[in-house]
């Protein structure tokens, strides 16, 4: 009887374990490419916290992910992944898609006006948008600077310089 | 100290001065000037592997009339399966250039990725296909940047393959002092293409606005320190020379339309075809002092001879469209060397697989037929109308005739190399 107790107790414990590791996991968890949670949060400290090549697959999926807040279609990506493939240069087929994810109708891109009337704003939910980071204090103002300084600086323009950065490459 | 002395010393000094500042990375006092015997190179790998006794032999009649003289007919029984396009205006290759009829896949499995990679690196190699590895030693174009500077940009350096798998990575090596910073453009263009160009059209930017953009990822980049044990994200293009390319490949795209039949063949525009198609695109646009390109439709071989027999002749014409790209071509006529090789042969003996007209496939499993190649060379300082009929060339000579031809085979180090130049072909 006293078996049947612990042995109940300990089937209890394990299930609590396996419900809080699963609540745990609802973030975002790049190393594995699944993305539970389209929300942006913030999981880096720091950029130096990178230091991980993305691969073909989660440089495409996660490019997409970020710009729609909704996945890519498996056809989508084995074509991307096949035309990947088939460049040399990995730095210009990079800059190639996310130039043609930029210009499709789905992407989730503010407008110019959104982006100057809260600059500040615009520069954190960028940075948390596609480095999982905020941005620190330093970057912040000057990237907010260069926006205040450059009227024809429109928020594509900054995706695509976020995209196309080394730090978009690594996680 | 003695006035003479002091002059002297002070002459030296300032001397060293002058000088040491342009001693490059290499260790070279100054860049190669080495004596070329043409400025361009283009290496076809004439593939899929083909049996000299049906390509050189004729066996079945003369399958390459571009390349090989003769008019010998199509064995009957196989030629209704066979399209024989109109012979190309011009003398054939043959005529213009030296043929080695009896060259050597000498060692290392006849597997087409083995013999590419034995042709690319000048070593033979029986390791097993990594498909996602480069190979272990240097290839023919890391030597070429690496030792040729200073036009030793990746513009001038190209692998255009016709198939996936491992064969991009055959653009630069894992070796110790070589490797990604030293290797090709490659593309695979047909898929490139299509697969791209499927998803619709990139947005573009004006001048002004790149600038902007620039500007902002230069600061983006100031901020982040690539981790130094992060896996290589292979070569790279310099900026400027990555603005030419996309722009070539955009041109490509709109291309596109007319690619199904460029060359007015109809139904009898392959995968080849296409391939050597967009690799004289690339002649045309960017002249490469180095060029590799493959063919491997011939491979139906090994399901269907008679479609075997047709690809080879198909490989022929494509192989002299190439020829007359380059021979039309301002800064390539009259400087450059083509070399056309197979990567390899095919077996003596047939499998079971019976065609259309009867006749059996044919595998490669290296017995001494699929071993067996040709080699031929035509162009800028190459013996014209030249046939050596004796056992004579391997594959790993190719890369150290590739490098003699672009004068840098005297900065490789000795023992990465161990075929030769093969200078019977020289005028």
């Amino acid at each position: 009887m006293k078996t049947v107790k612990l042995f109940r107790r300990g089937l209890m414990v394990l299930l609590f374990s396996v419900a809080m590791l699963h609540i745990g996991c609802n973030t975002k968890t790049i190393e594995d490419r699944y993305i539970y949670d389209i929300q942006t949060k913030e999981i880096y400290q720091s950029a130096s916290q990178k230091q991980t090549l993305k691969t073909t697959t989660q440089f495409v999926s996660i490019a997409y992910s970020d710009l729609n807040n909704s996945s890519i279609t498996n056809d989508q990506l084995n074509k991307l992944d096949i035309a990947y493939q088939s460049l040399g240069d990995k730095k210009i087929i990079e800059d190639m898609i996310i130039k043609t994810f930029l210009q499709q109708a789905n992407s989730l891109i503010p407008s110019n006006t959104v982006m100057r009337s809260d600059i500040s704003s615009f520069v954190q939910n960028t940075y948390l948008r596609f480095y999982n980071r905020k941005p620190n204090e330093f970057e912040a103002w000057k990237v907010k600077d260069m926006i205040e300084k450059n009227a024809d600086i429109t928020p594509k323009m900054v995706y695509y310089t976020l995209m196309t950065s080394d730090e978009y490459r690594y996680y | 100290m003695k006035r003479k002395q002091f002059i002297k010393n002070a002459a030296l000094t300032a001397a060293g001065s002058m000088v040491l500042p342009y001693i490059l990375p290499s260790g070279r006092l100054f860049a190669r000037s080495g004596s070329r015997i043409a400025n361009h190179v283009v290496v076809c790998v004439f593939g899929g592997g083909v049996r000299n006794l049906e390509s050189v032999g004729k066996a079945e009649g003369n399958l390459m009339r571009n390349m090989l003289n003769g008019t010998e007919s199509i064995s009957p029984d196989i030629a209704p399966g066979v399209t024989v396009l109109p012979t190309l205006t011009g003398t054939t290759l043959q005529s213009q250039g030296t043929l080695f009829q009896k060259f050597q896949y000498a060692s290392g499995p006849t597997g087409h990725y083995n013999a590419h990679a034995a042709l690319m690196t000048g070593v033979y190699s029986d390791q097993s296909i990594q498909l996602k590895q480069p190979p272990p030693f240097p290839t023919i174009f890391e030597y070429y940047r690496k030792h040729n500077s200073p036009t030793n940009n990746a513009l001038n350096a190209w692998w255009v393959s016709n198939s996936l798998g491992p064969y991009p990575f055959l653009n630069y090596s894992s070796y110790d002092g070589y490797g990604a910073a030293y290797g090709a453009n490659m593309i695979q263009p047909f898929s490139f293409f299509s697969q791209y160009a499927s998803l619709g059209n990139p947005v573009s930017f004006t001048a002004a606005e790149k600038t902007k953009c620039d500007m902002m990822r230069d600061f983006a980049n100031g901020q982040f320190k690539i981790p130094t044990q992060a896996a290589s994200s292979g070569m790279v293009n310099s900026p400027a020379d990555a603005e030419l390319l996309q722009l070539f490949l955009n041109d490509m795209m709109a291309l596109l339309p007319t690619v199904q039949d460029p060359w007015g063949v109809g139904s009898s525009m392959t995968g080849d075809m296409k391939n050597i198609y967009f690799g004289t695109k690339i002649l045309e646009r960017f002249k490469p002092e180095l060029t590799v390109i493959n063919m491997t439709d011939i491979d139906i071989a090994h399901f269907d001879y008679t479609k075997y027999v047709n690809a080879i002749g198909l490989a022929d014409y494509a192989l002299y469209k190439l020829w007359n790209t380059i021979q039309t071509t301002s800064g390539l006529a009259n400087d450059t060397v083509l070399i056309v090789v197979p990567e390899h042969g095919r077996n003596q003996l047939p499998n079971t697989v019976v065609d259309a007209y009867g006749r059996k496939a044919l595998d490669h499993n290296n017995d001494t037929m699929s071993r067996e190649i040709f080699c031929l060379m035509a162009g800028a300082g190459i013996k014209q109308g030249q046939v050596i009929s004796a056992v004579q060339g391997e594959t790993i000579d190719i890369v150290p005739t590739v490098a003699n031809i672009l004068g840098f085979d005297t900065d490789i180090s000795s023992g990465l190399l161990s075929g030769r130049i093969l200078t019977e072909a020289y005028t």
